[in-house]
């Protein structure tokens, strides 16, 4: 790389946060605290649905994360990195707090075009999210995971710790009761 | 759940905000955990360098790897190249950001002074010690032009007002750490 293509290259302030953090620097790593709190805090809400849990949730997280700075590839995403430990911090807490639901390994979807999750006509984000609310944990996770934060089959079943064919099943068991719930077609 | 900036109504899920605030701060007591194991990192970090006095110039490189603007290529510095084209790299820049810390009179004192010997001091050292010391100035040279160009576009950057002043430490601990090997007289 010549000096003026460094120039041009954006700088990849992310980077140079974690690498700073990594070195003990806390006002650094409060930067990616503030930069990335509000889809670790959107995850961690969805998943546990009550908001100091998600609150808990959130620190633990950002603590955890602080503690595993040294195994983070800098390479990677830090905001997938931070999902993935939100999401292990959500099912511990739930674990905790009640018996794992059953997991469900039939009904596995069709493969082929994954659904971009389009409603039929609109919805108020209230009645969604209410609707997502309602749902079975393992269904919501799924959900949550691969239709809202856009991670894919594999990525979401990884972070869940459940085999591929469970997420998608979970996802068709999703679809088909927002459906019921919103009365529209969820495609 | 209470949503912020969220539309009214959405055709797809991927239109739901993925982003929600908390109600609260939620980084003080982020920071009153994992400040305690901040200050012991930094603790220890420094007990080992004064127990590695020979590797010192691992911490300086360190010390570059922490700024971190990216990735840098550092110039080409040759050991056997003459020092001076760092001396005039590392002078003030005319023009550039003065911030608070850069301006000051002490540290801008402690850096000429550092600077006048810095010549001297390379040529003292083992080749291989001269070129990483050569390559992190460079890096640091490097990344403050980067700082500064970025903050000649957007001069109120908090961030980069910071990164600046931190790279500015960083040039200052290499120099220190030359400087400080160079009287041991047990090199870099």
């Amino acid at each position: 790389m010549t000096l003026a293509q460094v120039e041009d290259s954006p700088i990849d302030w992310e980077g140079a946060l974690v690498e700073r953090a990594r070195a003990g620097d806390t006002r650094a790593f409060e930067r990616l605290y503030r930069e990335h709190t509000g889809r670790v805090y959107g995850l961690c809400l969805r998943m546990t649905r009550e908001p100091h849990t998600a609150e808990d949730c959130t620190q633990e997280t950002f603590i955890n994360a602080w503690r595993a700075l040294a195994q983070f590839e800098t390479r990677s995403s830090f905001g997938t990195w931070l999902h993935r430990i939100a999401v292990n911090v959500a099912l511990a807490k739930r674990r905790k707090a009640a018996r794992d639901e059953p997991v469900v390994e039939a009904e596995v979807e069709e493969q082929g075009v994954e659904p971009v999750w389009t409603l039929e006509t609109p919805v108020e984000v209230q009645e969604i999210e209410d609707a997502i609310g309602t749902l079975p944990e393992g269904a919501r996770d799924a959900l949550v995971l691969h239709a809202l934060y856009g991670y894919s089959h594999t990525e979401a079943a990884q972070m869940l710790g459940v085999a591929e064919g469970t997420c998608k099943a979970q996802l068709h068991r999703a679809r088909k009761l927002l459906r019921e719930r919103l009365n529209v077609e969820v495609g | 759940m209470t949503e912020r900036g969220a539309k009214d109504s959405v055709m797809t899920l991927r239109d739901l905000p993925q982003a929600i605030e908390p109600a609260r701060d939620l980084w003080p007591q982020i920071e009153a955990r994992i400040g305690r194991n901040g200050v012991r990192a930094v603790a220890a970090g420094g007990a080992r360098r004064g127990a590695v006095a020979p590797l010192r110039w691992l911490a300086a490189a360190a010390m570059v790897g922490c700024v971190a603007v990216g990735v840098w290529i550092g110039r080409s510095m040759l050991p056997g190249v003459a020092p001076a084209p760092l001396a005039q790299s590392a002078r003030p820049e005319s023009g550039a950001l003065q911030t608070a810390w850069v301006s000051d009179p002490r540290y801008q004192r402690e850096r000429e002074q550092l600077m006048r010997s810095l010549g001297a001091q390379l040529a003292a050292l083992p080749p291989a010690s001269r070129a990483k010391v050569m390559a992190s100035l460079a890096t640091i040279q490097q990344a403050k032009q980067e700082l500064e160009g970025a903050l000649g576009r957007d001069p109120g950057n908090a961030l980069l007002q910071e990164l600046l002043v931190n790279t500015y430490q960083d040039e200052m601990r290499v120099l220190t750490d030359v400087h400080e090997a160079s009287d041991a007289g047990k090199g870099i």
